[in-house]
């Protein structure tokens, strides 16, 4: 647009290749592949069209490499799969043959048309597509990829373990590291627990180790009571706005404390480690970050007043509840004691808060079901029961299951274990939870009953006669909405923060330059929350190594020429600081014009579609591009 | 309504050795039993891995019908020794006839 005249003594000297693919029969089964080609080699601007058997392959992107080589062509349409396969693929074999990779056009012949279409209706809607792209490519530039400074330093939101583990993990590849903790104190969930399943590690010395060398190392400083009120930026150079103030949450545990308030670096039992006084008086300070690590973690799910008798009998407690009673009673004994009563008999109840059914379980009150499971809890309800039937032998275990889920190496040993050590399994159907009521009957001096119908009994009503009953809880994700309303995070259906795949790119955010580390991100046991946390740090380590940071060059250009500054663009635009207006000089005069910050630029074209001086465009993706595809797209001699 | 008995371990005790519990109710004793009768033996197995000592009582005579001829233990994959049970139980039967 800026060059139109030059541009237009240019376009008539430029020489398209055209590559169309069989993928093997993938595409030529349903489309005539040389038909397609004999079609778009009749296309003025195409200089040569070659087809091959797999043009993803060595010869096929050799072939694409010697024609630009020799100058046969300088701009490249590869008509073959979806472009989220191969474009790279044959950029890259492009810039290895010395061009600009951004000379090339994708035509997607499989997905949108062998896959879909059959018999001369696939044949022209592939003639169609390629031409088209033929007709844009004629019109490409070449493209420089943006490249942002990036500042060499990460932050960790998240004092748990695998904040814990990304922050010494960056440090240890020579990152400085800011953690950021919204509590006085560090371990997370894990320092509500004891002995972790199935190995039977102690999770105050998981706790106290890690911290430790946090705490220790020069190149990682620890903000408690800390938390993110401002994010602005983009990789490479996020500011955020962190205020450090005297804790509002876990008052109880911070009453712990007492008298061990010197106690810096020591681990407060269900508490976790203390760094140090509080503030007494609020404090903001601003952090400059090259990359944000997210490791805010989880909540342990809250049974309503009512489930299973949650509130209505005292003889009903969570898992995290008996875990604590466990750590805290040690004494020796044929029976536990639980609250001082001899525990004869007790049931532990699987699956309260995950696994929810529409229609089954009632909504929470923000109208949501935790649908998912939960995948720690069997194994530490059995972790529990084993230590139960081990220590106190007079205490018998009957577990209520839904299924009983204990993955992962060493887990399926302990519900090996429990079998041998005699605890009672009764399983129940999603639709028919087992109840839990005060004894009145039998045996008068058990308080409480669980009745269930068990289709491990052949669907029979069973009673058992229990002295307490253990709701084993899941987990949910912590509420972090002033995050992700910041930040613009995407978050599942299961309100856990959603990654970009959850396979191929499981700890990466589509925002580039945020990761996800841990339980923030879905259920995770502590050894799979160390693995995100690590990997989490070492995208973070790649994404800094370098010293700058390279992104796609596809965003909003401005001809300064044609703007007036009507602001039109900075209104619609989506991405908050993208664009702006601002005063320049121009001829002598200082006047208004829309500015574009690349990096921040999502390339949406929002901008393009409300400018009234068609004075803004994508790069990449400009109007006369797109003027010739549908030109090209609604020719009758393509397709003839 | 079956009433668990968490204590019908012990009671057995004197009769059979106490491998109940490692029985995961798969169903290969039943799916191996030449007498292919309803879920003999696994459903006198699980009746005394709750205690349900009305229901064992209750249906005693399944428990003659046995063969003893070996094949549930030989392929129990929790080595929890089926045959030798229905032996037990037999034995448990007999003597809480008499007393009652």
């Amino acid at each position: 647009m800026v060059d139109e005249n030059k541009d237009k003594e240019k376009t008539s000297k430029r020489k398209v290749g055209v590559y169309i693919c069989y993928c093997g029969g993938n595409i030529s089964d349903h489309v005539d592949v040389e038909k397609v080609r004999e079609r778009v080699e009749k296309q003025p601007e195409v200089a040569v069209v070659r087809t091959n058997v797999f043009m993803c392959s060595d010869p096929g992107q050799e072939m694409i490499m010697e024609d630009l080589k020799n100058g046969t062509i300088d701009r490249v349409v590869v008509a073959s799969c979806a472009p989220s396969l191969h474009e790279t693929t044959f950029r890259g074999a492009i810039s290895r043959a010395g061009g600009n990779p951004y000379i090339y056009e994708h035509a997607n012949i499989r997905e949108q048309v062998s896959w879909v279409h059959h018999g001369d209706k696939a044949t022209d809607k592939a003639t169609r597509l390629v031409s088209m792209a033929a007709a844009k490519a004629e019109q490409l530039k070449p493209l420089e990829s943006i490249r942002v400074e990036a500042r060499k330093h990460a932050t960790v939101i998240g004092g748990g373990i695998a904040g814990l583990r990304a922050a010494k993990d960056l440090a240890d590849r020579g990152i400085k590291v800011v953690l950021l903790e919204k509590s006085p104190f560090l371990g997370g969930q894990l320092a509500n627990l004891d002995r972790i399943a199935p190995t039977g590690d102690k999770a105050a010395e998981l706790v106290s180790d890690l911290a430790g060398q946090v705490l220790n190392d020069d190149s990682i400083t620890v903000h408690t009571c800390s938390a993110v009120e401002n994010f602005e930026g983009y990789v490479g150079n996020f500011k955020l706005g962190v205020k450090k103030q005297p804790p509002e949450m876990d008052q109880e545990k911070i009453k712990q404390l007492g008298a061990k308030d010197e106690a810096v670096g020591e681990f407060i039992p269900f508490a976790g480690i203390y760094n140090g006084a509080m503030p007494s008086v609020p404090e903001e300070f601003t952090v400059e970050t090259g990359v944000i690590i997210l490791a805010t973690g989880f909540k342990s799910y809250m049974p309503y007043k009512g489930e299973y008798g949650f509130g209505e009998y005292e003889q009903v407690v969570t898992l995290p509840e008996l875990i604590r009673s466990m750590a805290e009673n040690k004494a020796a004994g044929n029976l536990m004691e639980y609250n001082g009563r001899k525990i004869r008999s007790m049931a532990m109840i699987h699956c309260v808060g995950s696994r929810q059914i529409p229609g089954i379980h009632p909504e929470n009150e923000g109208g949501y079901l935790n649908e998912y499971c939960s995948r720690t809890c069997c194994s530490a309800a059995l972790n529990s029961s084993n230590i139960i039937r081990t220590s106190y032998p007079g205490t018998r275990i009957f577990e209520f299951y839904r299924d009983i889920r204990t993955y992962g190496r060493g887990q399926e040993e302990l519900y090996e274990d429990a079998a041998r050590n005699q605890v009672v399994f009764l399983r129940f159907d999603d639709d028919a939870s087992p109840k839990v009521a005060r004894n009145t009957s039998h045996s008068g001096d058990f308080p409480l009953t669980v009745k269930v119908k068990d289709t491990l009994t052949f669907g029979e009503d069973v009673e058992a006669p229990v002295d307490l009953v253990v709701l084993v809880t899941g987990v949910e994700p912590n509420n972090v909405s002033d995050l992700v309303e910041m930040m613009k995070l995407p978050v599942g259906t299961d309100r856990f923060l959603l990654e970009v795949h959850p396979k191929l790119r499981p700890v990466e955010l589509p925002i580039s330059g945020i990761l996800l580390a841990g339980t923030c991100q879905a259920p995770m046991d502590v050894g799979e929350a160390c693995n995100a946390a690590g990997a989490a740090a070492v995208k973070a380590a790649a994404l800094l190594g370098r010293g700058y940071v390279e992104l796609d060059p596809f965003v909003a250009l401005v001809d300064l020429e044609k703007c007036k500054g009507t602001g039109d663009c900075v209104e619609a635009c989506l991405s908050d600081g993208a664009l702006n207006i601002v005063e320049i000089e121009l001829d002598g005069q200082t006047v208004k014009r829309a500015q574009v910050t690349p990096a921040l630029c999502l390339g949406c074209g929002a901008c393009v579609g409300v400018c009234p001086e068609n004075a803004i465009e994508v790069a990449g993706w400009t109007l006369k591009q797109y003027e010739a595809m549908v030109d090209r797209i609604v020719a009758q001699e393509v397709a003839a | 309504m079956a009433l668990l008995n968490p204590n019908f371990a012990e009671e057995m005790e004197p009769f059979t050795e106490d491998t109940a519990l490692a029985c995961f109710n798969c169903g290969t004793c039943t799916a191996i039993c030449p007498l292919i009768y309803e879920h003999f033996p696994r459903k006198m197995i699980r009746y005394i891995q709750i205690g349900a000592k009305d229901r064992i009582l209750e249906n005693a005579q399944e428990l003659w019908r046995c063969l003893h001829c070996g094949l549930c233990t030989q392929t129990c994959p929790r080595e929890a020794n089926p045959g030798e049970i229905i032996l037990g139980l037999k034995r448990f039967v007999v003597a809480n006839w008499r007393r009652s």
